[in-house]
């Protein structure tokens, strides 16, 4: 067989491609290099160019970040880049820190690949069906639960989904409500600890991973109680079309359902208690985790060799993906830090004499506009080295709003922009889930939208449902 | 020459595999180090620089799973203009490969160069273990090249052949 057979049949367009796209980055290089900028407008402006570009243009976010961060120091410094560049990386890839990272995406993969979703629908259903609203109420539910075992919404959402959504449509529940409640309360699993974008934010801003978690418990119960609520008040007000019950069972039958559950609310609550107690930094409570998830998957007998490897292999995939991210990012700030663009920006709004609701207010919309194109993690970690500055000055502090708070209140944002098209990726989880268009399962996601715009309203009044319960708890120390 | 190349492409793939099986392999370690560092501590004993080790452990698994999670489609990118093309996506994947190239290049020269460096002046690690810090950067040298070459490989192939240069991220998969 000649090699001709390999190459694609018209190779000209993209050759011609190709040294377009060749003489444009090089140019771009040459000019760089050689002509250089002179105002500090214009080179801000070459920036942000190449920040939207290399981000438009689906640059992998990593590599993106360090392609920006490196044009910022070449134009802003006559420093050489490459060797900060290194230094940066190297701190925050190999930082005692984020270790916490890989060992809680492992124990989500591990019990993901259990019998958990079934158990965790036939333990739920017998307790909620009483409820106003049945068992829909096992979605919000199920989510949290879930949500306490992994760090991240699309696990959650595919968990928990996988087995309610066809037990929910065998028993005739409105579609519409099944597919809008998985959607918001999946959005739980960034929320309630462990979260991989509180961890991921604790490490960008040098704040207590320990207390971000802890600081996320009240909201993220606060929040699955708020869509409780609504399927409650929805079924009262809605009345018709809601499905028979299933039989009732009594109580022994019902605890004998959720037998499998229990040692589940069991790691739960040693994972997130012992750093509560402050018996374990978030690593070593990750680490207790991700035993005690292999000791639950091999006692149910879900573990064998293929599913150890396919965990492993899957946590490994994620926390490069995520370590790759922060890589860039780490590289991004200190050249941020050259740029001096934070502090201008933070100068420029403090000039303006905001009051402290009007900035949040505003800082919501914008989150959810950069939400819309990025996932959380990159959302979080290309802003804050600029929104930083904004918001850790005395004004906030006085108000209420720590850092601390800052964390729990991005979180929400962030998973608000994580069911609104067109980039919500809860959205992408459901349309494969379910096979509805993407608009159907967006709508249905809205009232659920606009419950975490009460959310947040009600965390600006309250800034302690995030602050309280971290300042009750101890923090261990590595050493 | 045919042969050739598919014994290269056999080569490459498994490759990538290895540094994800090698990044696996540090995953693992994490958790020992972790486990070995509370047990010491609940023991009354020390492990001086556990937390550092962890570290290093950490950057690994990062570094040599580079190539591995992009090979799989693993990296998260903003694909809103790369679905919107249809099928002209090949043009701004081929873009995204041949930057990434230079950059994934740009990457490696330097993390070598610093591996070289830390190796000529003797830096040691500030932290307990007085680790040369030479030793666990050569993850970060070896990482960033296959990561090079995965890139260098897929604008090669979106250039030359059929391959579309991605694979749709797993959500699906995690149905089983």
């Amino acid at each position: 067989m000649p090699v001709r057979a390999l190459l694609a049949d018209d190779l000209r367009p993209r050759l011609i491609a190709a040294t377009i796209m060749g003489l444009f980055a090089g140019g771009g290089w040459l000019l760089l290099e050689f002509v250089g900028v002179d105002s500090v407008w214009a080179k801000t402006a070459v920036f942000l160019f190449v920040l939207f570009f290399l981000l438009g243009t689906g640059v992998w976010i990593g590599l993106a970040l360090i392609g920006v961060a490196y044009v910022g120091i070449e134009i802003f410094t006559p420093r050489p880049a490459g060797d900060a560049m290194i230094t940066s990386i190297w701190a925050t890839a190999s930082s005692w820190g984020i270790t916490a990272l890989p060992l809680f995406i492992w124990m989500g993969e591990i019990l993901f690949r259990t019998r958990l979703s079934e158990d965790m629908f036939r333990g739920l259903s017998p307790w909620m069906q009483r409820l106003p609203g049945g068992l829909l109420h096992t979605n919000v539910v199920g989510c949290a639960i879930f949500a306490a075992v992994s760090g991240s919404s699309a696990a959650t959402l595919s968990t928990i989904g996988k087995m309610s959504i066809p037990e929910l449509r065998r028993r005739r529940y409105p579609e519409f409500m099944t597919i809008g409640t998985l959607a918001g309360s999946a959005t739980l699993g960034l929320m309630i600890p462990p979260s991989l974008i509180l961890i991921v934010y604790g490490v960008t801003i040098n704040e207590s991973i320990t207390k971000l978690f802890i600081a996320g418990i009240l909201p993220g119960i606060g929040l699955a109680l708020l869509f409780m609520v609504y399927v409650a008040v929805w079924h009262v007000v809605w009345r018709g079309g809601m499905p028979e019950k299933d039989p009732t069972m009594s109580f022994r039958q019902k605890l004998w359902n959720s037998r499998f559950l229990i040692p589940v609310l069991c790691l739960v609550f040693v994972v997130i208690g012992s750093m509560y107690r402050g018996y374990a930094t978030p690593t070593e409570a990750a680490a207790i985790g991700v035993i005690g998830a292999l000791v639950l998957a091999a006692a149910q007998g879900s573990l064998n060799w293929a599913s150890f490897t396919d965990s492993l292999m899957g946590a490994v995939r994620t926390s490069a993906m995520v370590a790759f991210i922060l890589m860039g990012a780490a590289f991004l700030t200190l050249s941020m830090g050259y740029t001096g663009l934070p502090r201008a920006l933070a100068g420029w709004i403090a000039s303006l004499d905001l009051s402290v609701y009007t900035l949040i207010a505003a800082l919501t919309l914008f989150y959810i506009v950069v939400g819309c194109f990025l996932d959380g993690i990159s959302a979080v970690v290309l802003t804050m080295a600029v929104v930083e500055p904004m918001v850790n000055v005395p004004a906030f502090q006085e108000a209420g709003f720590s850092m601390i708070w800052f964390g729990i209140f991005l979180v929400v944002v962030v998973e608000m922009a994580q069911i609104t098209p067109p980039i919500g990726f809860n959205l992408f989880v459901l349309q494969g889930l379910t096979r509805h268009p993407m608009s159907y399962i967006a709508i249905t996601a809205l009232p659920m939208f606009l419950l975490m715009v009460l959310m947040v309203v009600v965390l600006v009044v309250f800034p302690e449902l995030a602050t309280w319960l971290p300042e009750t708890a101890r923090t261990a120390t590595a050493r | 020459m045919v042969g050739m190349l598919r014994a290269m492409r056999r080569t490459l793939d498994a490759l990538y595999l290895a540094g994800g099986a090698v990044g696996a392999v540090f995953m693992i370690l994490i958790l020992l180090v972790i486990v070995a560092q509370m047990v010491a501590r609940w023991s009354g004993l020390i492990f001086p620089g556990g937390p550092s080790f962890a570290g290093y452990a950490m950057a690994g698994s990062s570094f040599m799973a580079l190539a591995y999670a992009l090979n799989k489609g693993a990296h998260v990118r903003v694909s809103l203009l790369l679905a919107g093309l249809g099928r002209h996506r090949r043009f701004a994947e081929l873009w995204c490969y041949g930057i990434g190239a230079v950059l994934a290049i740009f990457f490696a020269r330097y993390a070598i160069r610093a591996n070289i460096w830390s190796y000529t002046l003797g830096d040691v690690s500030q932290g307990q273990d007085a680790t040369p810090l030479w030793i666990p950067q050569i993850v970060m040298s070896v990482g960033t090249v296959l990561l090079a070459i995965t890139m260098v490989d897929h604008f090669v192939r979106v250039l030359l052949t059929d391959h579309g240069g991605h694979e749709e991220p797993d959500v699906t998969e995690r149905e089983n």
